[in-house]
């Protein structure tokens, strides 16, 4: 039994107590494998899922498969685990900022099942978030069990995101690239090792059961100067597809909670919509990589209308089965919807300016992808390696470049905050490592409190009152009830002034006759930010703090300046 | 600083039975009692290393407008102001994340599964994690309201055990009440105990309070427990051995809940005495 204790608690290991980097370096390759395992699990569910599906594709009750699909993820998700519907990236988001990366073990397979059951079916969805979410609770439960600190759990939730892009993708630098920019929001020379080699076990698990393919292979693209320079114009298409498509998938569970029926019933209904657009534009079904495919190779058959249809189609159908209870990422439809928008540029330009060489439009749908995915995710390194490494291509990393970084920063301009970000951001929940609102929120008043004070009693004589304030440090009183206890106002030693060189009112004056009943006060639960608020707004360096009627102790602007230095430091590893 | 309990309120005579525990417990410690009245069938703890997902009988939610009005009216009647809680942060939009920085947080011996099952001999899945995880002690409340007047602690000598004899200590100080400390020896003399305690600094104040030490040197549980009073607060330290040693010789925690009905206050592994 005495043997068994130290397993779980790998820190104290004479290895690695000198210095974490090592255990990192381990429990990153342990959890690389586990969500490297997990994308591979997921992916190979879904093809055959689809392969035993797809027989049936061709009867009329098939456009109800989707709905189907949806209905059994909503009721796996609200009956079975007792998650909610959605993706979970603001979820693993949320819990880094605020929780220290805890996140709950049914996480860690909630998701990999309901997600396959909607893109199964023929829902409008991704894989890649909920194997983000998977991998990073398999991280987060990892480093609970060995009992790792906060810093290592986020490093470990950190790895998880990044094996499982790295798996799903056959990408490790988009893996390590998307956990740092969008997941943790930092980059330290403590957290990017292990986030490597992670990103490296979940490649090598892929390769290993899958075969070392590139996603989406093509021929070379000869791009010339006016490729690039449209790819300007493509960048602001794909900007407003994605706040298009943002504002869709944010707007229709608003939509759907308005019908008064059971959560499973409207994912049916969401997935039957997708059902009947998907028997129009078969193209907005599933992940569609397939088509995706089609696209980079030049080979998709439908004109410049279908296709612009096709992709306003998939933006409702990925928004219906998201939005109204269905489980699934929108990388993959971000990456359909962006290579149609490349496509549908491509031959727009093609018709204005027909005697220009352009690039073979396979090449505008690579780029469209990047530009949507960079848009929506305000993440546009992310976008660039995803696409060189799940394309192979170094070729156009020129246009790339200029997509991506022009589309999110015409999405940044519109919608200050990502898809992934927005509802954090609006809530004041994101919370970012070293920032003010992060510094504020690992702080409470009550590790605040000034105790120092000392009560007073609202029936105490002006001469007794003297002989406390020669014995305090303090400037202000609190006034308590002699009975209850409860405060009742503050004494400041500017109320006394007037009588002070006055010693006949010594024992004419009771202290309630003096003191200020309307002080503003604060209450020992209060979030920080809005204390401050309060200081600022009223001009105040120190207010009471008040805990159940009770004065509990005085919060001062430079108790709040002094620790919030030391939180900042500690934060901040200076 | 006063003490907070946290209170998850049923609005059935179930949970009005539990509340009037709480309320008497807050009035014997002096401790606040914070009610929150679900508005949502589930909701999320974390605690430093763990993130406790509580999916609530669904009785919690039974008539949510005199909810309200029904907490008021008990805790006006014994005297106190009701405080609630309305949590502030939401991991999902249906999934509130309620605070667990309270001191005390009382409870039935289940709250995810129907009231028919709360009985003694079970503890449900959800109670035993928080009680592995919380810094704070749990209160086990008796399925009837059950004033005591009096406060035993088990103690065996393990961490968890001082633990508990700590608390049990302060709200000795605190209430005044009788405290007695029971032993099941385990083959072991009384005076290894003793000396423990000893060890502990803890002899003197043992002594200033009056405290009546009883050792269980034969007999079996069920019979050695009948010996405490009825109407006692019992403490008692739990999943203090570890997982293997509880899972194969049972732990004591387990064998006392099972066998008396008095309120129980639990103290976990994760307890930081300082609280």
């Amino acid at each position: 039994m005495g043997r068994m204790i130290p397993l779980r608690y790998p820190g104290k290991w004479s290895i690695f107590r000198l210095d974490d980097r090592m255990l990192l370096i381990l429990m990153g390759i342990i959890v690389g494998t586990c969500s490297g395992l997990a994308a591979v699990a997921l992916s190979r569910s879904l093809v055959i899922l689809l392969e035993w599906t797809h027989p049936y594709r061709h009867y009329w009750w098939a456009l109800f498969l989707p709905a189907s699909g949806a209905m059994l993820s909503s009721l796996f998700m609200n009956n079975i685990v007792k998650e909610g519907a959605g993706h979970g990236v603001p979820e693993v988001i949320y819990s880094v900022s605020r929780y220290g990366g805890l996140l709950r073990f049914r996480s860690s397979f909630s998701r990999l099942i309901s997600s396959c059951l909607t893109i199964g079916s023929g829902g409008s969805a991704g894989p890649e978030a909920p194997v983000v979410m998977s991998g990073a609770a398999i991280g987060s439960n990892i480093a609970t069990f060995f009992s790792l600190n906060e810093r290592q759990r986020i490093t470990l939730v950190g790895c998880g995101a990044a094996g499982a892009i790295s798996s799903i993708f056959n990408a490790p630098i988009a893996g390590m690239v998307f956990t740092v920019e969008v997941i943790l929001g930092e980059w330290t020379a403590l957290n990017i090792i292990p986030i490597a080699i992670s990103s490296v076990a979940g490649t090598e698990i892929s390769r290993l059961l899958q075969g070392n393919n590139i996603v989406f292979d093509h021929r070379e693209f000869d791009i010339g100067f006016p490729d690039t320079l449209a790819s300007f114009g493509l960048a602001v298409l794909c900007a407003f597809t994605a706040v298009l498509l943002t504002h869709a998938l944010r707007g229709m569970p608003h939509h759907s909670a308005r019908l008064p029926l059971p959560i499973w019933v409207r994912a049916a209904i969401g997935g039957a919509v997708v059902g009947v657009i998907g028997s129009f534009f078969p193209v907005v079904l599933g992940e569609g990589y397939h088509s995706i495919q089609e696209m980079i190779d030049g080979v998709y058959d439908p004109g410049f209308i279908l296709v612009a249809v096709g992709m306003l189609a998939k933006v409702a159908a990925t928004s219906f089965t998201l939005g109204w209870g269905g489980s699934g990422g929108i990388f993959a439809p971000a990456l359909v919807i962006g290579s149609l928008a490349g496509l549908t540029f491509h031959r727009g330009l093609a018709f204005v300016w027909p005697s220009v060489a352009w690039v073979n439009e396979g090449c505008f749908a690579l780029l469209g992808m990047a530009g949507l995915i960079s848009g929506m995710l305000q993440a546009p390194l992310t976008a660039v390696f995803l696409i060189i490494e799940i394309t192979g291509d170094y070729g156009v990393i020129l246009p790339l470049i200029i997509v991506s970084t022009i589309s999110s920063s015409v999405c940044q301009y519109i919608e200050p905050a990502s898809f992934y970000l927005k509802e954090l951001v609006d809530k004041g929940q994101l919370l970012r490592p070293g920032t003010d609102g992060r510094v504020l929120s690992d702080l409470s008043i009550q590790e605040l409190l000034e105790k120092d004070c000392i009560s007073v009693t609202p029936d105490m004589l002006l001469r007794d009152f003297i002989e406390i304030v020669k014995r305090s440090r303090r400037n202000h009183f609190p006034v308590e009830d002699s009975e209850s206890g409860h405060y009742l106002g503050m004494v400041h030693l500017d109320d006394i002034r007037p009588y002070l060189f006055n010693p006949g009112m010594y024992d004419a004056v009771v202290l309630e006759q003096i003191m200020d009943r309307d002080v503003e006060v604060v209450y020992l639960d209060e979030d920080l930010t809005d204390v401050l608020q309060l200081m600022d707004e009223k001009h105040l360096f120190s207010l009471p703090v008040i805990s159940n009627k009770r004065f509990a102790g005085m919060i001062s602007k430079a108790t709040l300046l002094d620790r919030y230095r030391q939180e900042l430091r500690v934060q901040t590893c200076r | 600083m006063e003490a907070r309990l946290l209170h998850i309120f049923r609005n059935t005579p179930l949970g009005r039975e539990t509340l009037m525990q709480s309320i008497h417990f807050c009035k014997q410690v002096g401790a606040t009692p914070v009610i929150y009245i679900p508005a949502f069938i589930k909701f999320l703890m974390y605690f430093e290393n763990d993130v406790v997902q509580v999916d609530l009988d669904a009785s919690y939610l039974v008539s949510p407008e005199t909810a309200i009005d029904h907490v008021s009216g008990l805790m006006a009647e014994h005297g106190l102001e009701a405080g609630f809680l309305a949590p502030k942060n939401f991991t999902a939009s249906t999934l509130p994340d309620i605070p667990s920085d309270f001191d005390f947080m009382s409870c039935p011996r289940s709250i995810s599964d129907l009231s028919s099952k709360i009985g003694l001999g079970y503890i449900g899945p959800r109670v035993r994690r928080i009680v592995r995880s919380a810094s704070f002690p749990v209160l086990l409340t008796s399925p009837v309201y059950k004033p005591w007047t009096s406060i035993a602690v088990f103690f065996g000598g393990s961490v968890n055990a001082f633990k508990a004899l700590n608390l049990g200590l302060r709200i000795q100080r605190k209430t005044g009440m009788p405290l007695h400390l029971f032993t099941r020896t385990e083959g072991k003399h009384p005076r290894v105990y003793r000396e423990a305690i000893r060890e502990r600094r803890l002899e003197k104040a043992l002594r200033q309070c009056g405290a009546e030490w009883h050792f269980w040197e034969r007999g079996v549980v069920e019979e050695n427990l009948y010996d405490v009073p009825h109407d006692a607060l019992v403490l008692l330290g739990a999943f203090g051995h570890g997982l293997i040693r509880d899972f194969v010789f049972g732990s004591t925690m387990e064998k006392v809940q099972s066998v008396i009905s008095n309120n129980l206050l639990i103290v976990g592994p994760a307890y930081s005495a300082g609280r």
